[in-house]
């Protein structure tokens, strides 16, 4: 009994203290920081005169996915060059609820500006609501939010991408050929759009989707699906993958075969991250990938635009580029 | 003579001491952690205010745990009997999901819908507890069965796809959010606490009375004790156990509906590895994982730790893998220090 009190006691005072901590809001001291704000002198009184230092604070939903980081180094890589601007990112590993919070934090942080690409729509409208209603400018990257309280949104068309693929391929083939897809996973968004747009590329010529299978995105699963294809199937001119890995995997099963028909397959892909698609179209795996472009450099330049008072498009969508054994040296080419 | 007596009451001062620390190990635990989150708080870019000195932060240390602490009280009381619920997670989901389900697919009233959901987790966890009760069956298989077929149940209810209004035609609500749903995370007029939070101090509270003052909660600990000692004291050993997990799974289920007021939809996904927090809360607290020993109020200890820590860490934007070495860290550290007490 005395002990539970006692315990109850104890609890009672350190919540107390904290509550009298964060209510009493006292001069603030030298001390207290961890350095993370250090030297932002400029950003006290905010608003009056021109501040020596930006903050944008970035919220990620997964930094377990390759493109993803990519998007965080294309942002870093952008920010650098501007040194007024101060970075914050953070990784939501895959959870709204972190990102709810995320976004709280750097609203009850008073950061300059929010760069956020959510995990899923419903849960984040209400947190970057929250953010404009702050006066805190939202940058929205590939994921949309719902509604329209947000400053700015940049994506990328997948139906675009793939239809540019399919229009590549007829073109490659001669109008002529059987074609396997590889499909990301067919219940997301992206998967239905970087197919419906391969169709719409297809439409006219005579290629066929011979044999087609929900590979997920993986590479592993894309690996079993292309054996299957080519135990069943004589002649296969192509094969179209949702993205870079899953084109590999074919490539791997078909070597892995021994019959050199990796050799005489055209394998395609999408998304054309550096270490993935656009170095396997160097070492003669792919024959070319599609960018599917992070939009993190395109965010920051719009970040910049919008601090300084500019004004900017509410939704922009970005283009894609072709990487090819002809141009990967120079760096691709852009698609208009 | 006199250098004896001086040594003597050293030692008893030592020994006061130590039992001191030792009985508020938790508290100061938290102290300490609460005190790191003083030290290492970024500063807000406006005012140079520490930001972890600012209600918003402590609020939101109980607001984003909340669901984490409702699994963990309810999983509290399974420990206690020294048995262990890996479901609560999907339980949560299979609840988060049902409820959405009635509320924004069917269009039924709250009234109706929280209820039936929160039940459903109770079922779960009664037939859980069944399993364990009649066929002796380990809490860690029957648990780890139930934790696939929630999982399951809700994926087949929801048809594979996350419960919000417009996801299909035939949905009741279109579009907007259920008020409900804003009701349960919006601060109170006046307060500035969510009713998700206030929900989850409650549960707490009410349960450590229970424990503390009721023959249940004195069964619970005495099967944790000894589940020998206590048949042959004349317990109904099956009848506790299926009340212990069926409280354990009913709390899942309110935990359930505090999800899917906060993402605002019903996720068949919702909730993984939300037991393994659960059962950290609970073992960095204090409560012995082998039964018998530990309270609610430990339980509280431990979430608020977890849940400091975890603020702390993102709000200085560390990155995800030192987080992962320090939560790893923390859970030995806890643990190790829980076994010192036994010696």
């Amino acid at each position: 009994m005395k002990t539970t009190f006692r315990a109850i006691a104890a609890i009672l005072v350190v919540a107390s203290l904290v509550l009298i901590t964060s209510c009493k809001r006292q001069q603030p001291s030298a001390g207290g920081g961890s350095g993370a704000g250090a030297g932002s002198g400029g950003g006290k009184g905010g608003g009056t005169g021109h501040k020596e230092q930006w903050v944008i604070g970035m919220s990620q939903c997964n930094l377990g996915e390759p493109w993803r980081v990519q998007m965080n180094e294309d942002i870093k890589k952008a920010a650098a060059e501007h040194p007024r601007i101060k970075l914050i990112l953070k990784d939501a590993q895959n959870k709204s609820e972190a990102q709810q919070a995320q976004t709280k934090e750097f609203i009850s942080q008073g950061v300059d500006l929010i760069i956020i690409s959510p995990k899923e729509a419903r849960p984040l409208t209400q947190p970057v609501a929250d953010a404009i209603d702050k006066g805190i400018p939202v940058i929205v990257l590939d994921r949309k939010v719902e509604g329209d309280k947000y400053t700015c949104f940049i994506g990328a068309d997948n139906v675009k991408i793939g239809r540019e693929a399919g229009k590549h391929l007829v073109k490659l083939l001669g109008g002529k050929g059987n074609v396997v897809e590889l499909k990301g996973l067919m219940t997301s968004t992206p998967g239905q759009e970087r197919h419906n747009g391969f169709m719409e590329g297809l439409a006219g010529s005579e290629l066929k989707i011979v044999f087609d299978a929900d590979c997920q995105w993986l590479e592993p699963n894309a690996s079993k699906e292309m054996n299957s294809a080519l135990s069943r199937l004589e002649k296969i001119d192509a094969v179209y993958a949702h993205n870079d890995p899953s084109a590999h995997g074919a490539f791997l099963a078909a070597k892995q075969e021994g019959k050199g028909r990796e050799k005489t397959i055209k394998f395609i892909g999408i998304d054309a991250l550096p270490h993935e698609g656009v170095r396997y179209v160097k070492e003669g795996i792919m024959t070319a990938t599609f960018q599917y472009p992070t939009g993190g450099k395109e965010a920051i330049d719009v970040a910049m635009k919008i601090l300084k008072g500019e004004k900017v498009e509410k939704n922009i969508t970005l283009g894609t580029m072709i990487y090819t054994a002809e141009n990967v040296e120079k760096g691709g080419e852009t698609i208009q | 003579m006199k250098e004896g007596s001086a040594e003597k009451e050293r030692n008893a001062l030592a020994a006061r001491v130590k039992s001191w620390t030792d009985r508020y190990r938790g508290v100061l635990a938290l102290v300490a952690v609460v005190l790191l989150g003083c030290i290492f708080s970024p500063e807000n870019y406006r005012s140079d205010w520490p930001l972890f000195l600012t209600l918003d932060t402590q609020l939101d240390v109980l607001f984003e745990y909340s669901e984490v602490g409702i699994l963990a009280t309810g999983m509290t009381l399974v420990i206690l009997t020294g048995g262990i619920d890996l479901s609560v997670g999907s339980v949560l989901g299979m609840s988060a999901t049902l409820f959405s389900l009635m509320v924004v697919a069917y269009g039924l009233p709250v009234a109706v819908a929280l209820p039936a959901a929160v039940l459903a987790g109770a079922v779960a966890g009664c037939l859980c507890g069944g399993l364990i009760a009649k066929t002796k069956m380990q809490p860690f298989v029957a648990t780890l069965a139930m934790m696939a077929a929630a999982r399951g149940m809700a994926k087949l209810i929801s048809g594979g796809i996350k419960v919000q209004p417009g996801a299909r035609e035939w949905y009741a609500v279109q579009s907007g959010t259920p008020a409900f749903f804003e009701t349960m995370t919006s601060a109170l007029p006046g307060i500035p606490v969510q009713p998700v939070t206030l929900l989850f101090v409650f549960t707490l509270v009410f349960m450590w009375l229970v424990v503390k003052y009721t023959r249940f909660g004195r069964h619970l600990y005495a099967i944790g004790g000894s589940e020998e000692a206590a048949r042959l004291s004349g317990i109904r050993i099956g009848l506790t156990k299926v009340a212990a997990y069926g409280l354990c799974g009913l709390f899942a289920g309110l935990a359930g509906v505090c999800n899917a007021s906060r993402m605002t939809l019903g996720d068949p996904e919702a909730g993984s590895t939300y037991e393994l927090d659960a059962i950290a809360a609970v073992v960095i607290g204090g409560t012995s994982l082998m039964g018998g020993r530990g309270n609610m109020l430990l339980t509280l200890l431990g979430t608020l730790i977890i849940g400091y820590i975890n603020k702390i860490l993102s709000l200085n934007a560390v990155p995800e893998h030192y987080r992962l070495l320090a939560k790893g860290a923390i859970i030995v550290a806890a643990v190790l220090i829980q076994q010192k007490r036994r010696d």
